[in-house]
């Protein structure tokens, strides 16, 4: 199963162990050692480049498609041949278009697949939003407040990793719609399919992120800062969020980097079952899901799409990785 | 000890009884009119009100929910509509406990269905399960060896590779390059033991099985690889090793063993996650099973098969985490407290 | 009926579209000719047929895919009346008598209709079939809760009152159905409440009144059970919905009771029926027919050639191919509710550039741009002047904004566009926007999947155009014009039913009037050519492209054609294997 699974998202959160451990040398910050050691890791500093480049390219295709530089909605027949499949070679590739055209409408592959990086990427961002916002929430409470509430967010916890999510997103993609649009009152079409998809990726992916906290917290509640607070009589939930959320940047932004690929795998398995943003808005996944269709007559054009998904889960993770070597050397076990 | 047992026991059964509710309160709030979608095209609004009280939709979401519950433990009869069973009995099926329902669609109870669909999906998880259990061991265990070098990269970022790439992208590029331009592989079918021999029902399942493999094998590469890395550096591995034990030796009498009670852990839930149906493995090869079921009963709007099949599959998550749960307290008693 | 099954279109496929109806009707073929090579036509073999979808039912009461209805009624559920294998549409959509000695007795001017049953008519276990069957089987059309879907037309013609079908009925409402619908010895005689000119296509067409056999009847559970009358049975007795079956001859056929030249050559000893409802079933199929290697080559398919296959279709492989019109339409509607002034709907009309619409479909072999919502295949058919007479489809966006500005509206004109969204849609709608994005629309486009129709179907509904797609249930205009347009039977307060622009118009519906109560079918003709005409005055809706069918089959595949009857998909009457 591919889609928003967060038993995937946790399995590459497992630690690579003790391997990377590296001598504690007292005198520098904890925030300069981190860096240090980040920057010794060339993988690391390698996935770092590909990731701000992602972003460079995300935030540029707005600013192109707006000065007319790149356009992913102009349809050319006059590119294609009788059948709607790209004249010329190599799915269409020429000096106006570089990857080529898409086969039915003629419109510039490179400026779709640009522009569809923007979408998804977006996508998968306000998703890890939301589901970062819900799991830090669920587990600062559960671990600090303990006992029944700790219990009950157990619970919820169990109940949303029962539920078939891909199933689920699938079957109630009518339901979640009309929800989103009646109640939420979001228009119709492609605005109210990606708060929909956006929802329920955050929805269901915040449980691991919630149990990492949890975690982190309970660990934290020992130590002499928080107890010292307690003892000038600061209020308990106040203690948790001014000074427990504080220590715990560095988990989240692990695992944001680790959760933020897997959302951009899940939009692409949700655009193939047929959930999600449609042409002709692009996404790297309606791209894919499109494309399926010329798979041997135009495989360019169907391997472009999943290898830019590709290179995007590979660089997150692989940066996920070195961030949490360089901020928590000792790992997690 | 059993009271911990039971307990997990009875939330897991209050966690299921929520499941189905939910899932009912969802589709009852669908803006799709069941009914008039069974009843067709050309259907006035008296005959959709025919149809929806033979289906059963006419009732309260609560009630509608009841007879669901009181089919699983008592068995049901069809159709719903008592007036219409009393005028009919020759067309009344029943259906016995543990029963999840009756497809209209389908014309066949959930169970049926489920039964026939079942052996697919577990057909496909257990394939998978050896495909990544096996290459993400051995690997793990060679990567964590070669620490540091070419080939631990290698094997590492391969597999990181192959997880990269959407399952859907990778089913299609097999089907479309490997079995038909390339003809290296029979174009898969899913077979029964009975119907053509373990052979044949083996080889078919060869290539979604890899398929569905590559999702899982990156992370038990990784985890093998750190399991095993983190125990060699255990004080009494050091001793091991110190007092003149071979290498290999050591890593699979120590090294292995503290790996082994995690990893077995987490396959048993991915596996129990997965007998509830690969929906995209089993889409793209058209795969007979728990998820093809539950996409084309989604369709079709078939609400019994999707509910049958979302709390059966619910089902085999919590099963499976009870049971880890309570294993695990029985190899920790620390864990009872908890 | 139209795409308006939208389970299934819900899957997504291109190679879906199309399959996805169920109608009545014919498409004619391009080339006119059959592919198969006729003069090996022999009796015996094994037919292999590749099916990439599920049917709904086997149950003829249930069954509605344009494919099945044809289908099968070659090889397993004879009708009263049938439809001759033709390839020409005139023969081929004039019932010709099945399991009735003759095409029906018309009395009261239409309302009454009476068919008398052939002798030596069987069921496959060997009994008669008898009028009391084919009284069975239409009463149980009736029977909203048990025998869910289907086409029910016949519940609004029958002379009933409260009929809730033979499973619930009290006595009395047993008695007062079979008044309307009765027997005397082989003979059955439908009484209804107002003339039905177009009965006996409908019967030929449809098989809402197909006999049923009470004793085998077991409710819900006889969906997929077939009790056959035909030349074929399913040797298991069971379809299996996911998979097919084996067809076997049925011994207790007897050809001398049909008129196998005419309707059913049934030459194959065997036919294994397969089904994979796999997405990329369909386009495997055919990768299959075109590499042609053993039990492929005595296989036919229902799964259309996709675009990107076609450069593959060349040398011998082309002998094997054959592309027709198909019995389906697609069109747009324009909400005349929000866009009243005539003008702007002319307007877009006029900048709609049709030809790049069926390329971005996957060219000419995929569609033909449509000049009328009737399907050629439809008795009558003919261009409407008000699509007929444009700028050869290519769309004059000048033209357009001249009227625009004519009609006097702001410009940008906001248009908001709605229609079923799958990979192909979505690219042939973003080309109908360019082009009356030029003409000084400004468009939003709205994809919607599963519920579509349900939203178009909304009176308040806030988009301006959607699309829609329709085939003629037979080949009748009364089952394209009426149920789409005539707001009397589709408006109420809570939806416009099938009539998606919300549209009104006294002088169309006085035309419908008019036809209906005809008692033949050449007056009924002539009142809803001039229906139509005013559907095209007036704009009610703008014809996008008729659907074309592409088949590929085996080389050692006999007869292969496609006739009105089989609804443009392969006509399995006629097709047998060579040794």
């Amino acid at each position: 199963m591919t889609a928003p699974s967060s038993e995937l998202d946790s399995h590459l959160a497992v630690d690579r162990g003790p391997d990377t451990l590296l001598t504690e040398v007292v005198s520098k910050s904890p925030m300069r050692l981190a860096v240090a050691r980040f920057r010794k890791d060339k993988l690391s500093m390698v996935s770092l480049v590909v990731v701000v480049l992602f972003f460079l390219l995300a935030i540029s295709a707005p600013i192109l498609v707006a000065a007319d530089l790149i356009d992913p909605l102009k349809n050319d027949t006059d590119l294609l041949d009788e059948y709607g499949l790209p004249l010329g070679s190599f799915g269409g590739i020429s000096g106006d278009h570089w990857l080529g055209v898409e086969p039915g409408g003629g419109r510039d592959a490179l400026a779709r697949l640009w522009y569809g990086t923007t979408f998804s990427l977006s996508i998968a961002i306000a998703a890890t939003i939301i589901a970062m916002f819900i799991g830090v929430v669920a587990g600062i409470v559960s671990g600090a407040a303990g006992g029944w509430v700790d219990a009950i967010i157990g619970r919820a916890i169990d109940l949303t990793l029962a539920f078939p999510q891909t199933l689920m997103l699938l079957a109630l993609s009518a339901v979640g719609l009309a929800f989103v649009e009646e109640i939420l009152g979001v228009p119709r079409g492609n605005p109210a399919a990606a708060v929909y998809v956006v929802g329920v990726l955050g929805l269901f992916g915040w449980t691991a992120v919630a149990r990492i906290v949890r975690g982190q917290v309970l660990s934290l509640r020992e130590r002499e800062f928080v107890q010292a607070s307690q003892m000038i009589g600061a209020s308990r939930f106040r203690i948790y969020f001014r000074e427990i959320l504080p220590n715990l940047w560095a988990p989240i932004l692990v695992t944001f980097t680790l959760m933020m690929p897997a959302f951009v795998s899940a939009e692409a398995a949700l655009s193939f079952l047929g959930v999600g943003i449609s042409a002709p808005t692009p996404t790297l996944g309606n791209i894919l899901t499109d494309a399926l269709r010329y798979a041997d007559s135009a495989f360019l054009y169907f391997f472009f799409p999943a290898l830019l998904i590709a290179i995007i889960v590979v660089s997150f993770n692989l940066l996920g990785d070195g961030l949490r070597d360089a901020l928590d050397p000792k790992g997690h076990r | 000890m059993w009271a911990y047992a039971a307990r997990r026991v009875i939330i897991g059964l209050l966690l299921l009884l929520t499941l189905s509710f939910v899932t009912f309160v969802l589709f009852f709030a669908a803006p799709v009119d069941q009914a008039k979608y069974a009843c067709g095209k050309i259907c006035n609004e008296d005959q959709i009100a025919v149809t929806e009280k033979a289906l059963g939709y006419d009732k309260p979401v609560h009630e509608q929910w009841g007879g669901f519950i009181k089919g699983i433990a008592v068995g049901r009869d069809f159709p719903v509509d008592p007036e219409l069973r009393a005028a009919a009995p020759d067309i009344v099926t029943h259906c016995a406990a543990p029963c999840f329902g009756y497809s209209h669609n389908n014309a066949k109870t959930v169970n049926e269905l489920v039964a026939a669909a079942a052996p697919t999906s577990m057909s496909l998880a257990m394939v998978a399960v050896v495909m990544w259990l096996a290459g993400g061991v051995t690997l793990g265990i060679l990567a964590a060896v070669t620490k540091g070098t070419i080939l631990d990269r290698g094997i590492v970022g391969l597999t990181l590779i192959a997880y990269a790439f959407p399952t859907f992208f990778i089913g299609v590029f097999f089907l479309k390059y490997v079995v038909i331009k390339w003809e290296v592989l029979p174009y898969p079918k899913y077979v029964t033991i009975e119907d053509a021999g373990v052979m044949a029902w083996f080889t078919n399942l060869l290539l979604p099985g890899f398929t569905l493999a590559l999702v899982f094998l990156a992370s038990y590469v990784r985890m093998t690889r750190a399991f095993v890395l983190e125990s060699m550096g255990e004080d009494y591995i050091r001793t091991a090793t110190a007092k003149g034990l071979a290498a290999r030796k050591v890593l699979f009498k120590h090294g292995l063993r503290a790996a082994l009670t995690p990893l077995v852990t987490m396959t048993g839930l991915d596996f129990a996650t997965l007998l509830g149906g690969a929906i995209i493995t089993e889409s793209v090869f058209a795969y007979p099973g728990l998820g093809l079921l539950t996409v084309q009963s989604s369709n079709a709007w078939d609400l019994p098969t999707i509910i049958g099949v979302v709390v059966l599959a619910g089902g085999f998550v919590v099963v499976a985490n009870i049971v880890v749960d309570i294993a695990y307290a029985f190899i920790d008693p620390r864990v009872r407290l908890g | 009926m139209g795409m308006k099954l939208k389970r299934v279109a819900a899957a997504g496929a291109a190679t879906v579209l199309g399959l996805t109806l169920a109608a009545c009707g014919g498409g004619s073929s391009d080339d006119g000719g059959g592919s198969g090579n006729n003069a090996d036509a022999v009796k015996g073999g094994t037919l292999r047929y590749l099916q990439h979808f599920p049917f709904e039912s086997s149950d003829p009461q249930r069954i509605y895919y344009g494919v099945q209805l044809g289908n099968w009624r070659r090889v397993l559920y004879r009708g009263l009346l049938a439809f001759p294998m033709s390839e020409d549409p005139e023969v081929a959509t004039t019932p010709v008598p099945d399991l009735a000695t003759d095409t029906g007795t018309a009395s009261e001017g239409g309302k009454v209709w009476s068919f008398t049953l052939k002798d030596g008519v069987k069921w496959e276990d060997g009994s008669d079939i008898t009028c009391e069957d084919v009284q069975y089987g239409t009463s149980r059309v009736f029977a909203n809760d048990v025998i869910i879907g289907g086409p029910n037309y016949t519940l609004s013609y029958v002379d009933v009152e409260d009929y809730p079908g033979p499973y619930k009925a009290t006595p009395e409402q047993q008695a007062a159905f079979e008044d309307a619908v009765s027997c005397d010895g082989k003979t059955i005689t439908f009484r209804f409440n107002k003339p039905w000119a177009d009965f006996p296509q409908a019967v030929a067409g449809m098989m809402m009144t197909d006999p049923y056999k009470k004793s085998f009847d077991e409710g819900d559970r006889s969906k997929w059970k077939v009790l056959s009358n035909g030349p074929y049975k399913i040797e298991s007795g069971t379809w299996d919905k996911n998979k097919g079956a084996t067809l076997v001859r049925n011994p207790e056929y007897d050809p001398a009771t049909d008129d196998p030249e005419t309707l059913r050559l049934a030459l194959p000893d065997t036919i294994e029926w397969t089904i994979d409802p796999s997405d990329t079933a369909g386009e495997l199929f055919n990768d299959r027919l075109i590499q042609d290697t053993g039990d492929d080559q005595y296989a036919i398919t229902t799964a259309r050639v996709a675009p990107p296959q076609m450069p593959k279709i060349v040398g011998p492989v082309e002998d094997r191919y054959q592309n027709v019109l198909s019995p389906y339409n697609s069109y747009l509607v324009p909400n005349a509710k929000r866009i009243t002034d005539v003008k702007v709907r002319e307007a877009l009309a006029v900048a709609l550039n049709l030809n790049d619409y069926v390329k971005a479909l996957g060219g000419e072999a995929m569609g033909e741009p449509g000049e009328t919502i009737v399907n050629p295949s439809v008795s009558g058919a003919q261009d409407n002047p008000a699509f007929a007479n444009d700028n050869d489809n290519d769309g004059d966006p000048e033209a357009a904004k001249a009227l625009l500005q004519e009609a006097g509206v702001k410009l940008p004109y906001p248009i908001k566009l709605g229609y079923q969204k799958s990979p192909t849609t979505d690219k042939a709608m973003a080309i109908i926007k360019e082009g009356w994005d030029a003409a000084g629309f400004k468009v939003e486009l709205e994809g919607l999947s599963d519920t579509y129709y349900d939203v178009i179907a909304q009176p308040d509904k806030d988009m301006d155009v959607m699309w829609a797609g329709w085939g003629a249930d037979w080949p009748s205009m009364m089952t394209v014009l009426p149920p789409l347009f005539d707001s009397r039977p589709n408006i109420s307060s809570t939806t416009c039913g099938n009539d998606y622009g919300c549209y009104q118009s006294e002088e169309f519906e006085a035309l419908v009037d008019e036809a209906a109560n005809s008692d033949n079918t050449e007056d009924q003709i002539v009142a809803l050519q001039e229906a139509d005409k005013v559907l095209g005055e007036t704009y009610a809706y703008i014809p996008l492209e008729i659907t074309k069918f592409n088949w590929l089959h085996g080389s050692k595949v006999t007869g292969f054609t496609t006739t009105p009857a089989s609804n443009s998909y392969p006509e399995i009457g006629l097709i047998g294997v060579a040794d």
